[in-house]
């Protein structure tokens, strides 16, 4: 499985935490897709603790973390 | 019930109890507050976040303060900037700070800045600080931050509110930076939404991890963000890893070794 974790705004109308099944996606633009984010809205998208592009292969066992802005002063 | 006094002294030899409650937890003592009064903070924005840091660093016995601002008071900074008041509008934020902090601690030397942090000033402004503290509202001005502290080799507290969101993180040569986690926005809101009690809890928790690094005592957020959710009471860390690929991190070391 991989897990999908959504941070601030990412939550709103999704759970916090999302398992989903490794086969079903190959990068983390079809994970991102899946979820209805767009590209452009993630401020940081981590996978397993390193910063990643959506073009980023994705795996079973991989932890997602993504980010919106949150840059307020 | 009586209360055990730890009694502290200004240099005139007057006993002074303005620090006697955080001289009474072992974590500070009479060693952690004279190590805070002989510190150097920065604070780069007097916004949302910085009244709550600059108020509890300058209510904690900070020795000397620098604010950076270049912005003036408007009507639609009074639900989160407590520093400031409906007389205040109109009036330059730094100014105002200064004054407030001084009348709340004049033990504390305030000293300000009233331009706009950009990458040609950041290296002078941040020289010979202890520790900075970002508050800014802009990812292209965190950035800036980000890359003098990293030159300088001074540890940077960050932070950011959105909603009722928002996450603090600790920089320094030796962990992930904001440009290792590639931190970006495409296009920033012009007005970022925000409720002022967010923007307390994130400015408080910046203002301990100040206190933290200072006093070298604790679990600072090297490679970690705490995030917040006040809509659905949590907090999160969540584990960074340092880029060896990074630019920042990697011109920080070119530079030290052309030197």
């Amino acid at each position: 499985m991989i897990e999908v974790r959504l941070f601030a705004t990412f939550r709103d109308g999704r759970e916090k935490i999302l398992y989903l099944d490794g086969n079903d996606y190959l990068h983390a633009a079809d994970v991102l897709k899946y979820l209805g984010i767009g590209n452009g809205d993630v401020a940081i998208l981590l996978i397993n603790g390193r910063h990643s592009k959506p073009e980023k292969d994705v795996h079973d066992g991989d932890i997602i973390a993504l980010f919106p802005p949150v840059g307020g002063g | 019930m009586t209360e055990t006094l730890s009694l502290y002294f200004r240099p005139s030899g007057v006993v002074d109890l303005r620090y006697q409650r955080q001289i009474l937890m072992p974590e500070i003592g009479k060693d952690g507050q004279d190590k805070l009064q002989k510190a150097r903070v920065l604070v780069v924005g007097a916004g949302g976040l910085g009244s709550p840091v600059l108020t509890y660093l300058t209510a904690a016995g900070i020795g000397h303060i620098t604010i950076v601002d270049y912005d003036i008071v408007t009507e639609s900074n009074l639900n989160r900037q407590f520093l400031y008041g409906t007389e205040d509008i109109g009036k330059a934020k730094v100014l105002v700070a200064a004054e407030k902090l001084r009348a709340l601690n004049a033990d504390v030397k305030i000293t300000i800045v009233s331009d706009k942090i950009n990458s040609a000033n950041s290296l002078d402004i941040i020289r010979g600080i202890d520790v900075v503290v970002d508050c800014v509202d802009s990812v292209a001005a965190r950035l800036i931050v980000n890359s003098a502290c990293l030159i300088q080799n001074i540890p940077l507290v960050e932070g950011g509110v959105c909603q009722f969101y928002g996450y603090v993180m600790s920089i320094c040569r030796d962990s992930a930076c904001l440009c290792c986690i590639d931190y970006r926005q495409e296009e920033q809101q012009a007005y970022t939404p925000v409720i002022g009690c967010t923007a307390g809890v994130i400015g408080s928790l910046q203002a301990n991890e100040c206190l933290k690094i200072l006093l070298n005592i604790g679990e600072p957020l090297f490679s970690k963000m705490l995030t917040y959710d006040g809509l659905r009471n949590s907090f999160d860390i969540v584990e960074l890893k340092k880029d060896d690929q990074c630019g920042e991190c990697h011109k920080e070391q070119t530079k030290i070794f052309t030197k």
